[in-house]
């Protein structure tokens, strides 16, 4: 199967799975809402009853807002301008990327979104691997089977992305670009030497990120207990199929360009008031559910071209399978199905 | 309480009688006295007592960042003491090491990481020679010169040098002072040094103070101000590579190659100071600015190659602020300007000099987002204020500082507007405007944003150099736009720009105080502003007014009222009340307007001394809001969301709309950061 072809695959099986994506898109929502409304409690009690409310329900009204960030700490000091429209995602990714410091409220939400993705990404992976229902009985009993797996998975991960970020990171940026272009008095040069150091770094995150996902798809799909053996097995498998994966991370990428590119077209900066504010709102929420959507198709994608290329997929006798069996036994009994036999 | 200054001394003139020796080869030429109507020198009427007049020629080896240079200095004691000492700024040595008082005062603000500059990046100025020419020969003053620290005491501080005189000079009386020097030109501080080939050399000569009839009033340089001279005639031949594009200070009288150098003269007389560039790398660009009723300008663009599409937003700022201070205040009288665009991270940019200021624009500079429009029409409003009126920028900042903030605003709300709030991303090379976010010249153009937090910090009367150092701009900058802004609605644009263009015509080419302002203000307005210049310069007080309470009820009145009215009177109208507060030290008068269901509305006038005021009326119809100084008299207020209240309120729509908004700001986060899942 090549790099297309899993790419397909993957469409086909997240689209076969709208509530894992309606969940998953849920989850997240779950997680930001409780911040959103103690956001809205402060803004509201900054308001108060002036009239200022009215244009800044109506527009932007750019004074107050400055005005409420001037006394703004903690959560409240997170609402700057730049969160609004396609702003939000050169923010986050602007901040990653930059490894700036998050806001404690941020950082603890963002790990306690991370500890529940992990939770349920052994319930995704298991249903996008397998293709086919597995209710929500099988579902969060994979979720519960693979959890402490993945979780140790994760904190290998920690380990490095810590490195990355905290050692790697200040290497390319801080000790690196800055002595090239300490001297510099061209901006377009130290842009050319930023971006370098960005596609450095960013190939380090994307390598190590597709160690631990074939990793996390080798934990579920093989039924793995082990982290490590996880990671080596990842390792074999990226070394003896470097092109097809590349290929399709890349696919991956590009349809995430694609969806960023078309949020930046249409995504308003300051959404009216009214009939426009909810259909900003849902023009805002159709573009995070296909951020999830993306996800997904990462995961299935890969789990399909993992599966692809199972040794054993095209030569052994096909089980009868009886769940909790692993979803490679069942790509055995389904490889007649997409031409493996 | 100078011992140390005084061996320090003893010291530099031994290490400059070295550095003599060392670059004897490469001194220039004393330079020679040249008078108006000769050598290409326009014949002019003096606009300024011209009182210290400099001939200098100096060198610059860009290798060794060197500067090698000698001076003669006329001049002319215009007070009414006799100067029986001199007093010069070597502005250089705040960057000799951390023990200066401007380094000390930037470490105090917090920019500690000056501090572990690498060696190569310090800059100082040694003088080598200081002789007084007399009818016996020539007086050495070198061997008497000490460094003094007139302001705070600190003697490891060596920016102002004092000369004592065997015979003092009398008032009238004109002086002829050689000084030579070399000096090493840092890593940029204070918008002066190199990087790479790039030049900005300004502060960068001995250079005399003000004597005034109180004394010297030759300050120690300090992290928070800037700068004080007289005006006279700057004769200037800059000694450069050969291909190497010069900018400076006046009109360039000629250019001499000399092998593999070339030797630059610029002249220009009624200025305060003498700022210059050089690199291999500018683009150059003319421009002219003609105007009906103005003298035309002509201007000259040094830009970096990278920025070299921007020559005509650089062109079209500087018109706007040549037209609009021309009209407003009153005319540039030298006839060109030189517009530097300097090099990235020179640290240059920003910065104004007589007939030469530095811009400063990116690679990628998208439209309505200020750069470089609004620096570019600052630096050249400087021109204005600081360069033809020439108050002193170490006492009194605001003064020039102040007013030119306000005119810059004025303009780019005339001129520029719309301009939306901007974000640079990604190590702050891409930039993003939010369209929705329009900036206003209330907030952004007067800056009260970075004013707000740090209202109390200073009393503006306060001598600049003594305000806090991490908040003198704001104090200096802001809280000036601010109060302007508002005595221009207070009085009327009419009024205040009458008031402005009397201080500009009438202390052109001089070194007016803030007293001659507030006369000034005072005399054309036709009123007594004590009282607001005492709110606004005299004290650190903010302004903060609100309305606390609104209550609109049906008319009741109950209890012993009277045989013929029974126990309760329900009448046919509402009866509304108000109670503003003023929750800040500061006091305005300021009007409040209530507004009724019907449309009409009633409006108050309140003195705005006392801590609160009730306001009762009954009318016909149920209020629907009432607002403190509702046409946004005092744009000093720091918190205006207090100052009105609504029945209607809309603050739970607009907490629901910008929540929802930041809700997937934060989904996006998580996204984002569950690349690593």
């Amino acid at each position: 199967m090549g790099a297309g072809a899993a790419f397909r695959e993957g469409v086909r099986r997240v689209n076969g799975a709208p509530a894992v994506v309606a969940g998953m898109a849920a989850v997240t929502l779950l997680v930001a809402l409780p911040l959103s409304l103690a956001l809205r409690g402060m803004i509201q009690a900054h308001l108060g009853r002036s009239l200022a409310a009215e244009t800044a329900a109506g527009t932007a009204n750019y004074p107050w807002w400055q005005e409420f960030m001037s006394s703004a700490g903690g959560l409240a000091a997170t609402l700057t301008s730049s969160i609004t429209g396609f702003g939000a995602v050169l923010e986050n990714l602007g901040g990653l990327l930059d490894n700036l410091p998050l806001a404690t409220t941020i950082a603890d939400v963002t790990a306690a979104w991370m500890v529940i993705w992990t939770f349920l990404s052994g319930g995704v992976i298991d249903r996008l691997a397998r293709g086919r229902r597995t209710r929500a009985q099988g579902f969060f009993a994979a979720c519960g089977v693979h959890f402490w797996r993945l979780l140790r998975l994760g904190m290998v991960a920690w380990l490095v992305y810590a490195f990355l970020f905290g050692r790697v990171h200040g290497w390319i940026f801080d000790e690196a670009y800055s002595r090239l272009t300490a001297d510099l008095t061209v901006e377009r040069t130290a842009f050319a030497l930023r971006v370098a150091g960005y596609l450095l770094f960013a190939s380090l995150l994307v390598v190590f990120a597709l160690i631990f996902d074939y990793a996390r798809i080798r934990i579920v799909v093989e039924d793995r207990r082990s982290a490590l053996g996880a990671i080596a097995a990842s390792l074999r498998f990226l070394r003896r199929h470097p092109g097809r994966v590349v290929r399709l991370s890349g696919l991956n990428g590009l349809a995430l360009l694609v969806l960023l590119s078309l949020y930046a077209a249409f995504a308003p900066t300051v959404p009216r008031d009214g009939l426009a504010l909810w259909i900003a709102l849902a023009f805002g929420q159709g573009y995070i559910i296909g951020r999830h959507y993306l996800k997904l198709v990462g995961y299935a994608s890969s789990a399909a071209l993992f599966q692809a290329t199972m040794a054993h997929a095209s030569y052994t006798a096909a089980p009868v399978t009886v769940w909790p069996d692993s979803p490679a036994a069942e790509r055995i009994v389904n490889a007649e199905s997409v031409g493996l036999r | 309480m100078f011992r140390g200054a005084i061996v320090a001394a003893a010291i530099l003139t031994l290490g400059s009688a070295a550095s003599v020796a060392v670059h004897s080869s490469q001194a220039p030429a004393p330079p020679r006295e040249v008078t108006a109507g000769s050598a290409g020198i326009p014949a002019d009427t003096p606009l300024s007592p011209r009182n210290a007049n400099y001939r200098i020629r100096a060198r610059l080896d860009p290798e060794a960042r060197t500067i090698t240079g000698e001076e003669v200095i006329t001049w002319r004691n215009v007070a009414a003491v006799p100067a029986a000492t001199l007093q010069f700024h070597l502005y250089y040595n705040a960057w000799r090491n951390t023990r200066s008082t401007w380094m000390r005062e930037r470490m105090l603000a917090g920019h500690t990481a000056l501090a572990h500059r690498p060696a190569a990046d310090w800059g100082w100025i040694d003088v080598t020679k200081m002789q007084l020419a007399g009818e016996e020969g020539a007086d050495d003053l070198l061997s008497r010169a000490r460094f003094i620290a007139p302001d705070d005491g600190n003697r490891e501080d060596r920016t102002v040098l004092e000369v004592p005189l065997e015979r003092p000079v009398q008032p009238g009386d004109t002086i002829e002072i050689a000084i030579g020097w070399t000096s090493r030109v840092p890593r940029t501080f204070a918008r002066t040094g190199a990087i790479g080939h790039f030049f900005f050399i300004a502060q960068w000569f001995p250079k005399i103070g003000v004597l005034e009839d109180t004394g010297w009033n030759t300050h120690q340089f300090h992290a928070a101000t800037e700068f004080f001279a007289d005006f006279g005639v700057y004769d200037v031949q800059l000694d450069v590579p050969r291909g190497w594009v010069v900018g400076a200070t006046g009109r360039e009288l000629s250019r001499t190659d000399e092998g593999d150098r070339s030797v630059h003269r610029y002249y220009q007389a009624d200025v305060h100071d003498f700022a210059w560039t050089t690199s291999p790398d500018y683009v150059e660009r003319r421009a002219r600015f003609e105007h009906p009723t103005l003298p035309a300008v002509d201007m000259r663009l040094l830009l970096q190659p990278e920025h070299a599409a921007q020559a005509d937003r650089h062109f079209a700022a500087t018109r706007a602020a040549l037209r609009s201070y021309g009209e407003w205040f009153g005319a540039y009288p030298y006839g060109h300007v030189t517009i530097v665009d300097p090099a990235w991270q020179s640290g240059a940019g920003g910065m104004e000099y007589p007939t030469l200021f530095t811009a400063g624009t990116r690679w990628l500079a998208p439209r309505h987002a200020t750069q470089p429009e609004s620096v570019t029409i600052h630096e050249a409003g400087h021109q204005f204020w600081y360069g033809i009126v020439a108050t002193n920028e170490v006492e009194h900042a605001w003064l020039d500082e102040g007013l030119n903030t306000y005119s810059t605003a004025r303009v780019m709300e005339e001129a520029f507007y719309p301009q939306y709030y901007s974000k640079r991303y990604f190590g702050g090379f891409i930039p993003w405007v939010f369209r929705g976010f329009e900036q206003t010249r209330e907030v952004d153009g007067n800056r009260m944003t970075a004013f707000r937090p740090v209202a109390k910090y200073d009393d503006q009367s306060t001598p600049t150099w003594r305000y806090w150092p991490a908040s003198a701009s704001a104090i200096t900058y802001n809280k000036t736009a601010l109060w302007l802004h508002t005595l221009e609605r207070m009085l009327g644009w009419e009024t205040l720009q009458r008031i402005l263009s009397t201080y500009f015509q009438r202390y052109a080419f001089r070194h007016p105080k803030p007293e001659d302002f507030f006369a000034v203000a005072n005399e054309v307005s036709g009123q007594d502003l004590t009282w607001f210049f005492d709110q606004v310069h005299r004290s650190s007080n903010v302004f903060d007014y609100a309305v606390d309470v609104l209550r609109s009820e049906p008319a009741v009145d109950r209890g012993h009222l009277g045989a013929s009215e029974g126990y309760e009177v329900r009448g046919s109208t509402y009866r509304t009340t108000v109670v503003v507060r003023r929750l800040g030290e500061a006091q305005f008068p300021v009007d409040l307007l209530v507004r009724f269901e019907n449309g009409e509305a009633q409006r108050w006038a309140w003195d705005g001394r006392d801590r609160w005021r009730a306001f009762e009326t009954e009318t016909p119809a149920r209020a629907v809001s009432a607002e403190v100084d509702p046409e946004r008299i005092l744009v000093l207020d720091v918190n205006r969301t207090n100052n009105s209240v609504t029945l209607k309120p809309s603050g739970a729509a607009a907490a629901r709309k910008w929540s929802l908004a930041w809700l997937i700001w934060v989904q996006d986060h998580l996204l984002t950061y569950g690349f690593f899942l």
